[in-house]
């Protein structure tokens, strides 16, 4: 009895043992890794630190088609535990590195950092429109794509200068990428800012096969700024022009995305008067007349007077109100019309839907038509009616 | 074709895995049940034995002889030598006869002893009283008067505290008066407290405990039913139920396990818990113990029974499920809404003092995905000094913590505070400018150690302070995966367990839609008008 009950508790003891013998599986000490928070991507050309290197004979067989930057935060600091001194350091480190495949230069980055590099946390991906000259836009995210660890919830960015240059900030303790992935909150203050792309919805648009825009990142003395769109051809993946502030604004309004912002016009003296948008509505409605393809856009919008520097005014009455919202109307029906211009004549692509109107309310002409749409688009009529309501003054005191 | 198929078959490696897929269970099965079996559950084998146990333990003694000189010198024999029982031997005046007062110093009040049993044995009890056989039982004017049937039995009751009194001429011993041995009076329970409801606690005396369950209403239903416990040291051991709620089969199988219990000194109602238990190798208890009248006296109502041990305040509760573990009677006692909110702030303690930390260990080793960027961020920054994996680092804490509690348990009341916040501020923060542990693990440490303080019942809080450790370690070995893993064993123990009968994990599985009402929400008193179904009571229907 003794025996065999000694035997079980070995028999015990050594399942027991077999269990810390595997040790931690894969564990990794949060701290031991560098969370890469932005990703920026530049036409292929050795970094200057990548230049040194290979200038000492340290290098592998590649070809530089892509330069990858990735912005490791946060970066380890010693003097942490003082806390008056924290903050003036920098809260990032850049990374770059070339070649042409985007997986091998992050597995290149490893014999580079002392710890190693996960994307869970990776905010931003800020492409280059050089680099999306040359290259398609499926190309160099499919990496991004397929990684696993990689959200998609991760937004995409254009940027009209090299992409590193976004991820550079002046501010002390601030992360450049934090900042960009912030900045899509101001939707609510500016219709300049479109809704963010993420990964998932680059994939969805990249696949279809249909153009579309992506917001553009200017930097300037330091600062960031969202500064219109570059527009993406779908059939190439390619970038093939882009959309400036005003006009990116004029999208968002006719895509139905955006509803703030203000409108600004000049008076009969010339005297700047501003219009805040509360709400804005828009509605594309195809019309065909044999081969010929129209569109109605419809654009009504409501808003209030925020602004006038015009003091002869008397900015109460229902005929100022009336002769306002004409003034504006025009100003916006102008707009408008820029934009037209630009993705009819100028670039010859649709990218504000209105081929999925179309495909929605005509879906037989549409089949007729979605192979060669971007051409039969900037052939078709477009007539745009605008609509604008003041619906009050805001608060102001009667002189 | 033929080759195809062989492509199929897998290779040596995932049969290997199957093999030890399908042989782990099977042989931690085999050593559950092996260790199962080491402790026979402390119950007697049946019958027979016992039979013979039972005549070891009460020899029946020398009779008592009738001879007056011959018996007192029996009685001095055997227990003349302890120094503190007192003989007296008197003569009673009216009909003198000798008559012998045997009693332990220390046990009675000596002023009531002096004036009125020693007065009134010997000068007021006349021949009239003494000297019929057979009637002195119902002359002399006490009202607990006992006989004794033989000299052994005299013998113990005087050393337990009763007084004995030998008279001349009659055959047998008499035992006068209750034993009154030291008592605490009446406390607030210490380990129950509440902010609203009765202030009363069990003390250590059994009829006192018995009086406040009688007390706490007029019925003739409510059933106290005592008998002696322990082979060596005998104690008394009271099961009160109410009759005509009770399940019979539940009472039977109650009195069966009380019944088997050997053991020679039940020292405290634990020991009566841990003797009658289901399953001694599960880290929850099956049995609940209280200190408050009022929560045994609901427990009976619901068909369950309460054991009362004479020398200890904690009554035992059977059956007890899991959800007893976490309410209390102040959600009865408080308006519907809020005892619901509390009760659910208790099931989310519960999971934190046992979690919390596996969850800490799990996402910062293995998981660093999941943790919000900004986070993520903070905690690598303020990580960047500990020297050690966050187990490690954890074990420093967590351990630390529960040496401070169990310290602050044996300081003297006015130290304890004062510890506790050396301990728990000081060194918190201390080791944090130390950089042994991180601040996000102090944070984590402390909601943990409240967390488990929130729980009603102290010992079901041990159950999961230990299973915490366990959890750890879980999570260090395998992360989030071996978290989830160490919860679905948990609960597949629990599905398991029963307690007297009564599946462990009641309204929940095997699920009981009806006791739902009273388990993570508490409902309108108006909505409970029947007693739980788990408990199969006879009278099912609260409202008349």
């Amino acid at each position: 009895m003794y025996r065999r009950c000694g035997r079980s508790l070995l028999v015990l003891a050594i399942s027991i043992l077999l269990v810390p013998l595997a040790g931690c599986w894969s564990s990794n000490e949060i701290e031991d890794l560098a969370l890469s928070t932005g990703l920026a991507m530049d036409k292929g050309q050795p970094a200057p630190v990548e230049k040194e290197l290979e200038g000492k004979g340290s290098t592998y067989a590649k070809r530089n088609r892509v330069m990858v930057t990735i912005q490791v935060a946060p970066i380890k600091s010693k003097g942490n535990q003082g806390k008056d001194q924290s903050g003036k350091q920098s809260a990032y480190m850049n990374v770059s590195g070339s070649g042409d495949s985007i997986f091998e230069i992050f597995r290149q980055f490893s014999i580079r950092l002392d710890r190693p590099v996960i994307g869970h946390h990776l905010k931003v991906v800020v492409i280059s429109v050089d680099l999306l000259r040359k290259q398609s836009i499926e190309q160099i995210t499919d990496f991004l794509l397929r990684d696993n660890n990689i959200r998609p919830s991760t937004l995409v960015y254009l940027s009209d200068g090299p992409a590193r240059e976004t991820l550079i900030s002046k501010m002390p303790g601030e992360v450049p990428s934090f900042h960009i992935a912030g900045m899509h909150r101001n939707q609510s203050r500016t219709s300049k800012v479109l809704d963010p792309v993420t990964l998932t919805k680059l994939d969805s648009l990249t696949h279809s096969r249909k153009s579309f825009v992506l917001q553009t990142l200017v930097t300037g003395g330091g600062e960031i700024q969202l500064s219109g769109a570059g527009i993406i051809n779908g059939s190439t993946g390619r970038f093939i022009g882009s959309l400036n502030q005003e006009d990116t604004e004029s999208l968002n309004w006719l895509i139905g995305g955006g509803d703030a912002g203000p409108i600004k016009a000049y008076d009969r003296n010339g005297q700047p008067i501003t219009y805040e948008l509360l709400s804005m509505k828009s509605k594309i409605t195809p019309r065909t007349e044999g081969e010929q393809i129209s569109f109605k856009v419809g654009i009504e919008t409501e808003g209030r007077l925020i602004e006038t520097w015009d003091e002869q005014a008397h900015p109460t009455t229902n005929e100022y109100a009336e002769e306002l919202e004409e003034q504006f109307e025009e100003k916006l029906q102008e707009k408008m019309q820029n934009l037209l211009r630009k993705l009819q004549t100028k670039y010859k692509t649709d990218v504000a839907g209105f081929g999925q109107r179309l495909a929605i309310e005509k879906p037989a002409v549409w089949r007729k038509v979605k192979d060669d749409w971007d051409r039969t688009f900037s052939r078709s009529q477009v007539t745009i009616t605008c609509k604008v309501k003041i619906t009050d003054f805001g608060s102001f005191t009667e002189k | 074709m033929l080759s195809s198929v062989i492509d199929y078959i897998p290779g040596w490696n995932v049969w290997t895995q199957a093999i030890l897929a399908f042989l782990i269970p099977i042989l931690a099965s085999k050593i559950y049940k092996k260790m199962y079996a080491i402790t026979g559950k402390g119950k007697k084998p049946d019958t027979a034995d016992s039979k013979k146990a039972e005549t070891l333990l009460e020899p029946s003694g020398a009779p008592f002889s009738g001879d007056y000189e011959a018996d007192i010198q029996v009685i001095r024999d055997r227990i003349g030598g302890n120094s503190d029982l007192i003989f007296r031997e008197i003569r009673m005046e009216k009909t003198n006869v000798r008559a012998a007062l045997f009693y332990v110093a220390g046990m009675h009040n000596d002023r009531v002893l002096d004036l009125h049993l020693m007065e009134f044995l010997m000068f007021e009890a006349g021949s009239d009283t003494i000297n019929e056989p057979g009637r002195i039982r119902d002359r002399l004017p006490f009202s607990c008067l006992l006989e004794a049937s033989d000299l052994n039995s005299f013998n113990r009751s005087v050393m337990f505290g009763h007084i004995g009194l030998m008279i001349e001429g009659e055959l047998g011993g008499l035992l006068i008066e209750y034993p009154n041995g030291a008592n605490r009076s009446v406390q607030e329970p210490l380990s129950e407290a509440l902010l609203r409801g009765p202030r009363l606690g069990f003390t250590e005396v059994l009829s006192e405990n018995t009086s406040m369950l009688r007390r706490q209403g007029f019925s003739d239903q409510l059933e106290i039913k005592t008998q002696k416990v322990g082979t060596r040291l005998r104690k008394d051991l009271a099961l009160a139920y109410i009759k005509d709620i009770v399940n019979p089969d539940l009472l039977e199988e109650v009195s069966a396990r009380i019944g088997k219990m050997d053991f020679d000194f039940i020292a405290e109602s634990g020991y009566v818990e841990q003797l009658i238990e289901d399953n001694y190798l599960s880290p929850f208890q099956q049995v609940q113990n209280t200190e408050r009248p009022d929560r045994a006296i609901a427990a009976l109502l619901e068909g369950r029974i309460a054991i009362l041990l004479d020398g200890t305040p904690f009554v035992l509760i059977v059956p007890s499920t899991f959800s007893m573990l976490l309410q209390s009677p102040e959600d009865y006692y408080e308006r519907w809404l809020p005892g619901s909110l509390l009760r659910m702030l208790r099931f989310l303690a519960a999971f934190l003092a046992l979690m919390a930390p596996a969850l800490y260990i799990s996402f910062i080793s293995f998981h660093p995905g999941l943790i919000p960027t900004e986070l993520a961020m903070s905690i690598i920054e303020t990580r960047q000094g500990v020297p050690f994996p966050s187990l490690i680092e954890v074990l420093i804490l967590e351990v630390s913590i529960e040496i401070l509690r169990e310290a602050g348990i044996r300081l003297p009341k006015p130290v304890g505070p004062a510890m506790g916040i050396v301990g728990g501020l000081i060194i918190g923060d201390a080791a944090v400018q130390a950089g042994i542990v991180s601040p996000f693990l102090v944070i984590v440490v402390a909601v943990t150690a409240i967390s488990s303080f929130s729980i009603p019942i102290y010992s079901a809080g041990l159950s999961l302070r230990l299973l915490r450790f366990v959890g750890m370690l879980f999570a260090a070995f395998l992360g989030m995966y071996g978290t989830i893993l160490f919860f679905l064993l948990l609960c597949s123990h629990l599905t398991k367990l029963k307690s007297f009968g009564v599946p462990y994990l009641t309204p929940v599985s095997p699920f009981r839609l009806r006791d739902w009402k009273d388990l993570f929400f508490r409902a309108p008193l108006a909505l409970m008008k029947r007693r739980p179904a788990m408990t199969k009571t006879q009278d099912d229907k609260r409202k008349s």
